[in-house]
């Protein structure tokens, strides 16, 4: 860095911090006097419980996508016409509607009056379950495309070689495509967990008490203000900046390697 | 090896890359396959190799019936070898363990007899030091010979080689055909395509001449490139033999 790029760097980096402090002064002096973080401390319960539910969901479909991610990502590389058409067309329906609308539309006009009772009387929370299934199907969709990119940017010599090795279509798979297509598309998967867990926050339209669902009971129970959204913010933040880490992480380490 | 082919044809769209093509060797260790680029030498030696299978006509290798079913198009490459220009290798895994996955997964050894066996591929062509490395820490020669021994470590029936130094410089080109002419006096047999007359003609026990999806001429080395009887023969040696 030259002695002008570090001038400007500065000066930039001062007008920022300028910007900034203004803002929160000015918030704080209309809010920071209402604040009143005893009522975080009230409702901690209901905080806990929904963050940990988040996790939950979180890590339920993290699971459940990738299961409907390679799902879809064979269905597109079937050998029957039918099946890659059917499959074609689910993903466009679900990659050009908003999830809002998959929750909604799911939930109360598909699944509910099918599985609500059933559900409901072995004593399992059917808002719960159903908003997993519906969660991993959209992010599924997302990843099945992010898969199928890894595995068709595999040079076709490796699948010649994998085959003339002997193995069987499942072994040229498991054992040479998915461990290089893997590696290249790491970092378009962390980024789709990390929105998958943001989505979640959308599981509160159904009515599951996750963390967005609570928090905001909380504010509108306690009138809270900057008490209420700044554990919120900081809540999804705990859970997205270990994936983003990891992946970068994950990103390094791979890179020399192929 | 007794090789037997008749009325071979496969087209990719509107080519015929074999073109009705039949093959009778009775008997040899190393048949060699010269001839013009896009002629259907690749064309044929994957249909042999048992990669692609045949739009018409019947392959014979030792007497016995080629199948074009999946599972037993599988069951005969396991028992041969297949090694192709280039990146033959897996380039997420050693060296080593390029050798050892197949022994281990295809072939059933266990896993530390694998390493094992591996070890010992490695060794006899002197490529042990290089055990660990991952394929881009290897020169394109090294490259192709881990290939060769990662295709001959569970004993194949036939190894087949198509054009195995054409993406190589001579001096790597030389330490590849050096490795194959060893293993062919070790009493492999091989099927080869290739550009590289001279190793031709100094390894091969059959030269089959190439052209146009159909095989044009088929004798001992010896005579066909002292006299060739078919004209595009003639023409195709005197051009690569001119300089």
């Amino acid at each position: 860095m030259n002695r002008r790029q570090l001038f400007s760097n500065v000066l930039v980096a001062m007008i920022m911090a300028v910007v900034f402090a203004w803002l929160c002064t000015s918030l704080f002096a209309v809010l920071g006097k209402q604040a009143d973080w005893s009522k975080t401390w009230e409702y901690r319960e209901a905080l806990w419980n929904g963050w940990l539910v988040t996790l939950g969901i979180s890590f339920a479909a993290l699971i459940g996508s990738i299961f409907f991610g390679l799902l879809f990502m064979l269905g597109q590389r079937s050998h029957l016409v039918v099946v890659r058409c059917t499959c074609r067309a689910f993903l466009e329906f679900v990659r050009d509607t908003p999830l809002l609308v998959h929750l909604l539309f799911g939930y109360f006009v598909i699944f509910a009056p099918l599985l609500a009772r059933p559900l409901g009387e072995h004593g399992l929370d059917d808002k719960l379950i159903i908003g997993v299934l519906l969660l991993s199907v959209f992010e599924g969709a997302y990843l099945g495309e992010i898969l199928r990119g890894g595995v068709e940017s595999i040079p076709r010599t490796q699948w010649e070689s994998a085959r003339a090795v002997g193995f069987s279509p499942f072994q040229v798979y498991r054992y040479v495509i998915f461990p290089q297509a893997l590696r290249r598309v790491l970092p378009a998967m962390a980024g789709l967990f990390v929105s998958l867990i943001k989505d979640s926050s959308l599981l509160s339209v159904i009515g599951v008490a996750e963390y967005f669902y609570n928090t905001r009971n909380v504010i509108s129970r306690s009138y809270a203000g900057l008490e209420g959204y700044i554990p919120l913010a900081v809540g999804y933040l705990i859970l997205t900046l270990p994936v983003a880490w990891l992946s970068h992480w994950l990103e390094k380490r791979f890179r020399h390697e192929t | 090896m007794k090789l037997e082919v008749t009325q071979l044809t496969k087209c990719y769209g509107k080519t015929r890359a074999a073109d009705g093509l039949s093959l009778s060797v009775g008997a040899a260790r190393v048949l060699v396959l010269i001839g013009p680029s896009g002629g259907g030498k690749s064309t044929l030696l994957r249909l042999l190799g048992g990669l692609e299978t045949a739009d018409e006509g019947i392959i014979e290798i030792n007497g016995q019936r080629l199948s074009t079913e999946d599972s037993a198009l599988q069951a005969y490459r396991r028992k041969n070898g297949f090694l192709f220009q280039q990146f033959n290798l897996f380039p997420h895994l050693t060296a080593r363990h390029n050798i050892a996955l197949p022994l281990e997964k295809v072939h059933g050894h266990p896993p530390a007899e694998a390493l094992v066996l591996a070890e010992q591929a490695l060794d006899r062509f002197g490529l042990l030091d290089h055990a660990d490395k991952l394929p881009a820490q290897l020169s394109g020669g090294q490259q192709q010979r881990v290939g060769i021994a990662r295709a001959v470590a569970h004993q194949p029936e036939v190894l087949f080689l198509d054009e195995p130094t054409s993406a190589l410089d001579p001096e790597m080109t030389a330490e590849v055909l050096e490795l194959i002419q060893e293993l062919a006096e070790a009493g492999q047999d091989i099927i080869l395509s290739t550009h590289e007359m001279g190793f031709a003609r100094a390894v091969a026990d059959q030269v089959a001449f190439v052209a146009a999806g159909k095989i044009e001429e088929l004798s001992p080395p010896a005579g066909l490139f002292a006299a060739p009887k078919s004209a595009l023969c003639q023409r195709f040696l005197s051009r690569v033999m001119r300089y």
